[in-house]
């Protein structure tokens, strides 16, 4: 109440000055409360974010895994890479279930709007990853009890590689909202897709020149076309990324141009 | 300082005599005083401009040149501005001398706030998991090492030992990770690249495994002649004590390599072990046969059994860890002694101990006797047919039933050897009749 003595010592009404009060209370009261609202949104934003990059994170760990089963022949590590795949898709429907509550609490707009759209896509194309983590993981437990080439699949193993990097740098790109980077990896997709071609032609000479070998060859396909499927969801991450970041949506358009735009809008914003 | 002062007021007073002095000679006397009054306000707001011009500029003019009060004040402003300069230089200084050092380090240093988000990182710690500044700064620092163990880790409490990953950016790295808590909250996340040690492990290990296998068949045929020679009647007399021997020490090897091979395969898997019930009083009772049957004995060997509950574990490394300790006691107890296996639960889980009133082992090697061919002295174990391997196998057992050993020993006096289970390995007795029924 010392306000109120203040006031009344200049001459203002008393009774006026209480009413006064009582609005300034009750505005600020409204202003904590959008406040914390904002504040508690973002904390949701944010965790619902944390829980894709750990899903990133176990999707990683499970293609590394079934690499590795691959090239060791470890049919053990296979095996449990495919039988613990059902995590992946547990971790999906949860976070899908976090993202239609906050849709529907918090009706976000604008950037927040195009993050929840773009997690919801970003979780399909991760389980999908793992679903071809499985097949990897399961052929390379059925590969592990066949004699294994001389070359030791290091073709295989090179797009292995390739692609964990891939989905690595578009997670980290995802997690630090990094449209430059995310075009950078998108544009890797098409060394992907070179290697499974060269692969892919070794395997059909291998299985002409000796017809013994098909069919592991065949197996061998199946692992490669998983790998090269694993970059192009890779890929559709970095372009939600692009998506998240400047609310365009890039698909289907050429990744030179999509550079060029992006390129140009950093180089405005650091200017400005 | 206080001449100063005076000066400044005789200055006033003067002033203000004089304005009286030409009032009372030529008019109003009140103007004059004004006037006199006005001038000196308007020299005093010359100066304080002056000096006003001079704070905003300073970096580019020079102090302007007043006397009396004023330049006393510019003096001391000027005194001011250099001690905190020169403070703001040491701090500076000592800030880049911390950042260099820490730049330098060998291993990665992260520092986290304590919602884990990282606030600064030295060079080591971006190179080995590809972070990037400045962009990584403030961000969570497990949306970027996403590796599940680590996440495990940095949400437990326990952060004694470090983790170990494999980092996506080098796939043929291992990374030694801890956190250290420190101030209101902070962590300092330590990275260290122990891809060398791993490799000589993972070495040492293969060694070892394929060693003791490659070893077992040369011994095999080695022993079946030996007992072929033993039992040979055209051998000379002479030679029955020799061969007895080479039989006795073919058989110690067989054990040392039998020990070998049970404990790498306890070391290469990995984790816990399996939940087998186990019916442990049943499995003493026939260790006390066993025992009771053998040759050279201590007089008396008993059996306690104070509790009827089992374990839940896998049965082989059980025995394995539980006649390894008994064959300890026994070794160590000479032919008068005694010995006692004692088996009882509480709610801090289950207990099983193997008394013995033996030679007792002095304090400074109780820490060491579970390492692997350690021996207390020379030709302690060895003349008692020990691989020197039995306490490593049974507290690598234990660990992968959550368990540990504990041992007391009085030098001369004998010693006790007790292997505790957590409670939730026990199979409680209750449990058990439901099972049988």
């Amino acid at each position: 109440m010392s306000h109120a003595a203040q006031w009344t010592a200049f001459g203002a009404p008393a009774p006026l000055v209480r009413v006064l009060l009582a609005a300034k209370v009750i505005i600020m009261e409204t202003a904590d409360l959008t406040h914390h609202i904002s504040r508690r949104f973002n904390e949701d934003l944010e965790k619902v974010r944390n829980q894709v990059l750990q899903m990133g994170g176990f999707v990683e760990q499970q293609l590394q895994k079934a690499i590795t089963a691959l090239v060791e022949g470890d049919s053990q590590l296979g095996e449990s890479v495919a039988t613990d795949d059902y995590k992946v898709n547990g971790m999906e429907v949860s976070i899908d279930e976090e993202c239609s509550r906050i849709l529907a609490l918090r009706a976000p707009a604008a950037g927040d709007l195009r993050v929840i759209v773009a997690i919801i896509k970003t979780i399909t194309d991760l389980e999908r990853i793992g679903d071809e983590g499985e097949k990897i993981g399961y052929i390379a437990s059925q590969l592990a009890t066949m004699e294994r080439p001389a070359d030791k699949y290091r073709e295989v193993k090179h797009l292995g590689r390739q692609v964990a990097h891939m989905v690595h740098d578009a997670l980290d790109a995802f997690a630090r909202m990094d449209s430059q980077a995310a075009v950078r990896t998108a544009q890797e997709d098409r060394m992907v897709d070179e290697e499974y071609e060269s692969i892919h032609r070794q395997c059909i000479t291998f299985m002409m020149e000796d017809p013994r070998t098909i069919r592991r060859a065949l197996e061998i396909m199946w692992i490669v076309r998983a790998l090269e499927r694993i970059g192009d969801h890779a890929k559709n991450i970095c372009e939600y990324v692009i998506y998240m970041v400047h609310g365009k949506d890039i698909r289907h358009t050429s990744l030179e141009d999509v550079a060029k735009q992006i390129d140009a809008a950093h180089a405005l914003a650091r200017r400005g | 300082m206080a001449s100063m002062w005076t000066f400044a007021l005789a200055r006033l007073a003067g002033i203000l005599i004089a304005g009286l002095v030409v009032g009372l000679l030529f008019g109003p006397i009140w103007a004059w005083l004004l006037a006199a009054a006005c001038l000196y306000l308007g020299w005093q707001l010359l100066n304080l401009h002056r000096l006003d011009r001079w704070l905003r500029l300073r970096s580019q003019i020079d102090p302007p040149n007043l006397g009396g009060i004023w330049g006393d004040i510019i003096g001391q402003v000027v005194r001011l501005h250099r001690r905190k300069q020169f403070h703001k230089q040491r701090l500076v200084q000592l800030y880049r001398e911390l950042r260099r050092s820490t730049a330098a380090l060998p291993d990665g240093v992260i520092i986290l706030s304590s919602q884990n988000e990282i606030v600064w990182f030295n060079r080591q710690a971006a190179r080995l998991l590809g972070l990037k500044r400045p962009v990584d700064v403030g961000l969570r620092v497990d949306n970027l090492i996403r590796s599940p163990e680590f996440v495990r880790y940095l949400h437990a409490d326990d952060f004694s030992i470090p983790v170990v990953i494999r980092p996506p950016v080098h796939a043929d790295l291992y990374l030694a990770l801890q956190l250290v808590p420190y101030g209101a909250g902070q962590f300092l996340l330590l990275v260290r690249d122990v891809t060398r040690q791993m490799r000589l492990e993972a070495t040492r290990k293969d060694f070892v495994a394929n060693a003791s296998h490659e070893l077992r068949t040369p011994l095999t045929v080695i022993s079946g002649y030996l007992d072929t020679l033993a039992d040979d009647p055209s051998i000379d007399e002479t030679w029955a004590g020799p061969i007895k021997d080479m039989r006795a020490q073919a058989q110690r090897m067989n054990t040392i390599i039998s020990d070998l091979l049970e404990l790498s395969r306890l070391e290469s898997t990995d984790g816990e072990a399996p939940r087998e019930p186990i019916d442990v009083p049943a499995l003493l009772e026939r260790l006390h046969r066993d025992a009771l049957a053998r040759p050279n004995r201590p007089r008396q060997v008993s059996l306690d059994l104070e509790s009827e509950d089992g374990l839940y574990g896998s049965p082989q490394e059980i025995e394995s860890a539980f006649t390894n300790v008994l064959v300890n006691g026994l070794k160590y107890t000479m032919s008068d002694g005694m010995v006692r296996m004692r088996w009882w639960t509480d709610v801090e889980g289950a207990y099983f101990s193997v008394i013995d009133s033996g030679i007792g082992i002095p304090a400074e090697h109780i820490p060491r006797l579970t390492e692997r061919f350690y021996r207390v002295d020379a030709g302690r174990s060895r003349d008692r047919g020990g691989s020197g391997l039995g306490l490593a196998i049974v507290k690598h057992a234990l660990q992968r039933h959550g368990g540990w050993l504990d041992v007391q020993s009085t030098e001369g006096k004998g010693s006790t050897f007790t292997c505790h289970f957590p409670p939730q390995r026990v199979w409680q007795a209750g449990l058990r009749a439901v099972a049988s029924a």
